[in-house]
This record gives structure tokens, C-alpha cells and sequence, in this order.
């Protein structure tokens, strides 16, 4: 129900850094209607043509400043991921995409205090890369 | 003519929020236009590091509340019990996070914060000398699916009833008198799956004058064969349980409420052609309230959004303004 909000459109950008890894990334709305401390930001999932990418690989950011793993992203209570701005989700894939197309799938799920399951959107977006 | 006064929910513009199509000050100045009173903020949703938002944050909303007619209203505030993955936030852990959001309310000018249905009861007592210190009521949403029937919802109206406070009240949302099932929301989730004789079960549903919890009530809070047969895919199965999520209820359900009734969200999923809420008879509701002397806002809440299919535009400042119309025409018409 918030997939309008999920992969934003012309967003993928390959082959660029993230401290010393290698690989390509996407940006995203939040999957709500307002914005949360990240601790609450309850998964973050990419698949690459039908294949989940390990959550290990993933990189989350508001800023461009301060980068996170998943797992850290829980323990964050000082940042907020705001409604209306946009996060950086970075894969490490070493190299980057290979050239061609690929059905690259992002989904996002929040924690609500008030409902028992977490609010999710998801988006494929057919990306060529050059 | 009654004495009803109309506002908006910012809920209603989320999307031409969030994709840019309009800014606060946007908002606020086709709130104007339209005559709005009144606007229900979401904090956490326009305004940056909520509810610890800058000194210049703050200086531009008063200068935008200076600037404009409307007047705030309502804040919609949650308590992120959910902070943490691994645990919930203590008793004291969330005062102090309301206790927070009742400062800002009052910096912001709002006397009346709106409380997520769910919130935990035990944290309104020790919150209400701050209540009173910042001339801030609370008040708990009444909620389709989750209203006065919810365990939570009546442990909170318990601690109302004892603590008997203007400062502690509720919230109510009109999605609990749908005479209809969402149009809007069925044609959604038929995009994703759902078949046409489920939908045709849970319309009879509501046309029999009850709805999805009464019903399971009266079959022993369990789904009978001949609906479970009728679960084909996953598509039915978030259906049925999505159907949950809206109540036929008899405006009499207020009566015992009414002295406790602080704001109203008139929420809308979709406006007609004809300019009437597809499930939410509005005339009769204005028509109660007035009766029972109600003369605070009823805020439009449009949740159309979420049900708008892939491809189609977004119709929130339309279904908005139509609503307003509605509303202002059942305000002028109560004799």
C-alpha cells in the first residue's frame, strides 16, 4: 500500500563507492506518512534479477554521511528518516551491475507501534546498465 | 445553520507532500481558499527532528499561522513504543516521550493532541500535570477496527472515565459509521486478486446493517465455512481481514461519549460525483452532532490515497475540496 513510495523512479545509479566498497545503489521514500528515529526502520530487502542480495551487502543512509548496515541501522535512535526526504540504499557488488538489463526489487518495512505488522512497500524497476 | 467548524487533516495531502507537489505553506494556502478553519498537523511528518523541531522551524510555522487564516487545530502525535527491535519502551520511557510532544504542541500553538489508538493508557496520568502546565488535551483516536470495542481502546476510556479531566479525552473517526464497504478498497485489492464473490459476501455484510467484527462476533469470533470457502488466494485472505478495518456502527454509539468527544476526523475514502462520501452518510452525522450540541471541527481525512491504483493520478485536493463542500453544505443545512 506504500509502493508508490519505494525505489524512486530513475534513481539506480551503478558503479559508485560507499567508503571502500564497490557496487551500485538506489534511493527511497519512507514507507509511512511520517518520519521515525532509523531504529525503526525494520528491513530493508533487494533482490537482483529474482535473487535476494545478502542482508550483509546492504548499506542505509539519510545523509550521505553517516552510512549504516542493517543491523546497526536498529541500535540508531539520534537520526531521524524524514517524510519527504530521500535515503540511499547501497548494494556491495564489487564491479558493479554487469551490462544489460535487470529487474532490481527494493522493499521497505517499518515498524508502527500501533499495528502488529510492519508497514511494507516494494518496487521492481527494470534497469539497463551500459 | 450549526456551529460545526471544518478542518483539514494533513493526512489527506501526504503524497503531494512527499513528491513535492505542494509545500506547507501550499497547504495551507489552499486550506484558505477553500474557507478551512482549521489545520491537523502531523508533526513528525512536516517538520524536521520532531518533537525536538529548531528554534527557525518553529519561527516559520508561526509566521505562516500569522500570515493565514487557518488556526491549528489538532496535533497527531505517536508514541514510538517500537523504538527499539528487540523490546518496548517502559511506562516512564514513554511519558517522557509524551511529555515531549506535549511541549511542542503548546510551542506551536495547538491545544489538542491526537493520540494514536494503541497508545498505552497508563501513560496519561502521570502525563497530565504537563497536560495542564501546557494547556494541551489528550485525546486517544477512536478508530475503525480498532474502536470502543478494543481492549486498549476501553482500558484507555477507563482511565478518561476516572480521571475525568478536560484534558483527557478522545478523538473520533468517522470510518466507524461506514454503511458501505470502500468502493475504492475493493477495486484495489481486486487489482491484486481478490475474487468478485468474496467481495460480494462482505458487501452483503455491511448491507445487512452490521459489520466484519459484528459479524464474526455472531459466529463466535470465527469466519464460517461458506466465507473460508471462499478464500481462493492471498489477495482474498488480506481482503477479508482488510474488511475488518471498517465498522457499521449507529451514530447512538456516542451517546455516552459525547461530553468526552474532543475533535472529529471525517474521514473519506471516496468522494462521489453526486459530492457525498461513498460509505459515510456525512448530512447524518452533522445532523447528530449538532443535535447533541458538538461545536468543535470535524477534519477531513481523506485515506483514498492509499487505494489509488498503479497508473492512476492522485486525487487527494480534489477528494479534499469535495469533501469540504460536503461538509460545509451539511453545516449550513442543519436547521
Amino acid at each position: 500500500m506504500f509502493d508508490n513510495n519505494v525505489f524512486i523512479d530513475g534513481s539506480f545509479k551503478n558503479d559508485v563507492h560507499c567508503e571502500s566498497l564497490h557496487g551500485f545503489q538506489l534511493e527511497t521514500y519512507i514507507t509511512y506518512y511520517r518520519g521515525i528515529p532509523l531504529s525503526m526502520v525494520h528491513d530493508v530487502r533487494i533482490a537482483v534479477d529474482g535473487e535476494d542480495v545478502p542482508r550483509d551487502k546492504i548499506r542505509f543512509t539519510v545523509d550521505h554521511i553517516d552510512w549504516f548496515t542493517l543491523t546497526e541501522l536498529e541500535t540508531v535512535t539520534t537520526f531521524k528518516w524524514e517524510y519527504g526526504d530521500k535515503a540511499t540504499v547501497f548494494i556491495d557488488w564489487p564491479g558493479g551491475l554487469s551490462k544489460g538489463a535487470h529487474a532490481v526489487s527494493l522493499t521497505t518495512a517499518i515498524r508502527v507501534a500501533y499495528i502488529p505488522v510492519p508497514f511494507e512497500g516494494s518496487k521492481t524497476r527494470d534497469v539497463i546498465v551500459k | 445553520m450549526s456551529t460545526i467548524k471544518r478542518s483539514v487533516s494533513m493526512y489527506s495531502l501526504q503524497d503531494e507532500y512527499l513528491h513535492g507537489r505542494m509545500t506547507l505553506p501550499d497547504i495551507i494556502k489552499f486550506l484558505d481558499e477553500m474557507g478551512t478553519e482549521g489545520i491537523e498537523l502531523i508533526s513528525d511528518q512536516m517538520l524536521h527532528n520532531a518533537p525536538h523541531v529548531s528554534d527557525a522551524d518553529i519561527a516559520a510555522w508561526d509566521a505562516l499561522m500569522q500570515q493565514h487564516k487557518v488556526r491549528p487545530i489538532c496535533n497527531d502525535i505517536f508514541i514510538n513504543t517500537c523504538l527499539y527491535k528487540n523490546r518496548t519502551l517502559t511506562t516512564r520511557e514513554s511519558t517522557a516521550l509524551l511529555i515531549d510532544e506535549l511541549k511542542l504542541a503548546n510551542r506551536l500553538g495547538f491545544h489538542l493532541v491526537r493520540l494514536v489508538s494503541m497508545t498505552p493508557p497508563e501513560i496519561i496520568e502521570p502525563a497530565l500535570p504537563y497536560a495542564e502546565k501546557y494547556d494541551v488535551t489528550m485525546a486517544l483516536e477512536i478508530h475503525a477496527g480498532m474502536s470502543f470495542s478494543h481492549p486498549m481502546t476501553q482500558a484507555f476510556v477507563e482511565v478518561m472515565r476516572k480521571l475525568n479531566s478536560p484534558y483527557v479525552g478522545i478523538v473520533v473517526d468517522t470510518g466507524i459509521f461506514c454503511r458501505r464497504h470502500p468502493r475504492v478498497s475493493t477495486n484495489y485489492f481486486k487489482t491484486l486478486g481478490a475474487n468478485q464473490e468474496l467481495i460480494n459476501y462482505i458487501d452483503a455484510i455491511f448491507a445487512s446493517g452490521i459489520d466484519v467484527k459484528q459479524f464474526l462476533r455472531e459466529h463466535n469470533g470465527k469466519r464460517p465455512d461458506e466465507w473460508q470457502k471462499l478464500i481462493k488466494n492471498e489477495a482474498d485472505e488480506i481482503y477479508s481481514i482488510f474488511a475488518d478495518g471498517y465498522e457499521n456502527s449507529k451514530l447512538s454509539i456516542l451517546d455516552e461519549y459525547m461530553p468526552f468527544i474532543k475533535h472529529f476526523h471525517g474521514k473519506i475514502y471516496e468522494m462521489t460525483e453526486a459530492g457525498e462520501e461513498y460509505s459515510i452518510p456525512y448530512a447524518e452525522i452533522v445532523q447528530y452532532l449538532s443535535k447533541k450540541g458538538y461545536d468543535g471541527f470535524i477534519s477531513t481525512e481523506y485515506e483514498g490515497n492509499r487505494f489509488t491504483l498503479p497508473g492512476k493520478p492522485m486525487m487527494e485536493k480534489e477528494q479534499v475540496r469535495l469533501h469540504q463542500i460536503c461538509l460545509k453544505k451539511c453545516i449550513e443545512s442543519v436547521q
